[in-house]
């Protein structure tokens, strides 16, 4: 009996990592389903690996916007009309000349997505409107404003309306052999995970998602911290927009129509709780990743037509999610067990 | 008595008549004003015109009888779309591989419309089985990718091109659904009879019933339902698989009226459009509200006003979006201020009585 006991509490260790740490498990996902696409496609990583990166960071900087509002319970779904809205206004203004710099489209990007977010923010806090319904309206909202004729009268923003300067600068600039625009998502990821984690309005973002009235008896402005994770997240829809408009270098009324939903997956993926009060930025990194790597790996296996990458992103995403929950019984159960419960 | 008469002229229904009420009777100025500048010839906002075009805002009116449930429940399903848009790539799928074994073709519609309704509450009991079993996960989350599978299947199914079956006698029956019948001198869209009577069925069964009141108690408060004897996950597998159904019921009209050309990428944002025309009419995401009546009034006002916004004033299908997302937000935000301020000033009444 005593001689089993170590095995014993390293297996139990082993299960205490998988629980505490649900982005252990989506990292094996992730390895697993990266050899496995290794296996049929000769040499995709060397090939591919910054394609991924590239691809995914649009969807990294709205996740990790998102990983907020997620945290507070909330959920933003006006994103991806907030990043069509912010790439419409910042592009419109490069085409008649008002800002022709990186710096400008950026701020425009940010101030743009800010605004939407913070009116989605005060509609929740001070006029006690649910996250969903405030956010379905504002996309509705956000992307209608775009071709309105009195407003931005908007029908498309094409490659040449765009500055070379700034066509240059997200892709072919290049740091450490990463272009800008992957360097703009690890920068948003740090900024973001830094602040949740180490700064005192940060973990009150924590403590309003897991107790909201506990965290107002302790001093806690549930109302300020809902409007500053909106704020945030909005912040970076509106980024994106700017990072869309320089990856596909085109932005109309319809562009990332129905995006919002990967941008919530990756976080769900990454173990963040929709209840609030528990996820964190590493697991939405992975859960970012996993989706890009599905994305660009899926249409290079050649399995029948290209059309099957959707029933098979759909597949992936709702197995990879039950496994999760199922993996978490199956240690709890196992960890039960061991106390002879 | 006046008790009663009070509570149901301020009840959200009758808000709702007043707004529609209201809407209608701007639209009619605006109609004879610009008749009167000569504008148009004839008034164009009139009860039979504005009926005959409701017909494509009655499309998604039963599956938001379905979200209604759902939202009765506390719940969401974002799903409703992709699973109406796998129906009807079911429904052309079997129909065309039946035709093309040599069945004959009113048997083949017949069974296909079958397998398209099959399909529909498939999805629905799919999406119920998962919310039941896997409680960690929220309906929400599990509905947003179940929503990606379902659509990746009917892409699946018809490989991203357009199924059409043109001159086809049998399966033009279909765009019948999408005719008017003339009752009373005005010509009424099937669409709308249909609802009506599903609505009538709905209010009946969720207001009148035992086994409807059932829904909004798990709504209130859900573990007080189970503790009190309600078979919460009975009920939630029962109204997924009821929302999935009235998906596809959806899709049958939608192929009717899109004169039979079926998609994958068809039925896109129904399910918002839904959503909204449900918590228009008094369902809220949180649970335990709403009535089948509201539903049925605020399907009508998001159509008189997308049909009078679009002719009168000559408003671009963006602006009319933009207004549903306002009417959505004030909506709920109106009320709640009311209230608000109403304990607000409930709260000074009591600090200057103590005071005296």
């Amino acid at each position: 009996m005593t001689a089993q006991a170590p095995v014993k509490r390293k297996a139990s260790s082993f299960a205490a990592l998988l629980i505490q740490r649900r982005e252990v498990l989506l990292l094996l996902v992730l390895v697993a389903l990266l050899s496995a696409v290794s296996v049929r496609v000769r040499g995709y990583i060397p090939n591919n690996w910054l394609n991924i990166l590239k691809g995914g960071s649009i969807n990294m900087v709205m996740a990790a916007g998102m990983l907020p509002v997620l945290l507070i319970g909330s959920i933003d779904i006006s994103v991806a009309s907030t990043l069509a809205l912010s790439g419409a206004v910042s592009g419109m203004l490069m085409r008649d000349g008002y800002i022709a710099t990186v710096p400008g489209m950026i701020l425009v990007g940010l101030g743009v997505g800010a605004v939407i977010g913070a009116l989605n923010g005060s509609l929740m806090a001070w006029g006690r409107v649910l996250p969903i319904i405030v956010t379905l309206g504002m996309s509705y909202i956000a992307r209608a404003l775009i071709p309105m004729d009195w407003l931005l009268g908007l029908n498309k923003i094409s490659r040449t309306n765009l500055t070379d300067s700034f066509k240059v600068f997200m892709l072919d600039n290049t740091f450490l052999r990463l272009p800008y625009l992957v360097w703009t998502a690890v920068i948003v990821t740090f900024v973001i995970g830094i602040f949740l984690r180490y700064t005192r309005v940060g973990r009150s973002i924590y403590a309003v998602g897991s107790n909201e009235s506990a965290a107002l008896v302790r001093g806690v402005s549930a109302n300020r911290v809902k409007l500053l994770a909106h704020t945030i997240c909005g912040a970076t829809a509106g980024l994106a927009g700017i990072l869309w408009l320089g990856y596909y270098n085109s932005v109309e009324k319809s562009t990332a129509t129905g995006d919002e939903m990967y941008v919530i997956a990756a976080c769900v993926l990454g173990g963040v709780s929709v209840t609030g009060g528990y996820g964190k930025i590493s697991g939405v990194v992975i859960g970012a990743v996993l989706i890009a790597v599905i994305n660009s790996a899926i249409p290079q296996l050649n399995i029948g037509n290209s059309m099957i990458t959707e029933f098979i992103k759909g597949l992936l995403l709702l197995a990879t999610i039950l496994l999760n929950v199922i993996l978490g019984w199956v240690m709890r159960k196992r960890e039960l067990a061991q106390r002879s419960i | 008595m006046k008790q009663r008469l009070k509570r149901i002229l301020l009840s959200w229904e009758a808000m709702l008549i007043v707004v529609f009420a209201i809407v209608c009777v701007a639209f009619n100025q605006q109609d004879a004003s610009r008749q009167a500048a000569g504008l148009s010839k004839k008034d164009v906002f009139n009860l039979a015109s504005v009926i005959k075009s409701m017909r494509p805002y009655m499309l998604y009116s039963f599956m938001t009888l379905g979200i209604a449930l759902i939202l009765a429940m506390g719940d969401i399903d974002i799903s409703a779309g992709a699973s109406a848009a796998l129906s009807a790539a079911m429904l052309g799928i079997l129909y065309k591989t039946m035709m093309d074994a040599g069945v004959p073709s009113g048997l083949s519609l017949a069974l296909a419309l079958v397998g398209c309704v099959a399909t529909g509450t498939l999805c629905g009991a799919a999406n119920g089985f998962l919310v039941i079993r896997f409680k960690e996960l929220f309906p929400m989350i599990i509905t947003l990718t179940t929503q990606l599978f379902f659509r990746g299947v009917a892409f699946l199914l018809l490989g991203g091109g357009t199924l059409t079956f043109k001159n086809d006698k049998t399966f033009d029956l279909l765009k019948t659904l999408y005719n008017t019948v003339t009752i009373g001198g005005i010509s009424i869209p099937i669409v709308i009879i249909v609802f009506l009577a599903f609505a009538a069925v709905f209010y009946v069964w969720l207001h009148l019933t035992a086994n409807g009141r059932r829904i909004f108690a798990l709504g209130t408060n859900s573990k007080a339902a189970y503790l009190s004897g309600v078979r919460t996950d009975k009920i939630k597998f029962t109204m997924f698989t009821i929302c999935g159904l009235l998906s596809s019921v959806t899709a049958v009209f939608f192929v009717g009226a899109t004169s039979s050309s079926i998609r994958a990428d068809s039925m896109v944002g129904y399910e918002m459009y839904a959503i909204a025309a449900a918590v228009l009419g008094g369902f809220s995401t949180s649970g335990g509200k709403g009535s089948i009546v509201g539903v049925v009034i605020s399907l009508f006002l998001f159509g008189v006003i997308k049909i009078g916004l679009g002719t009168l004033y000559g408003f671009a299908d963006s602006m009319v979006n933009m207004s549903v997302g306002v009417i959505l937000i004030l909506s709920t935000l109106l009320p709640n201020v009311a209230a608000q301020i109403n304990a607000a000033g409930r709260v000074r009444k009591r600090r200057a009585s103590s005071l005296v």
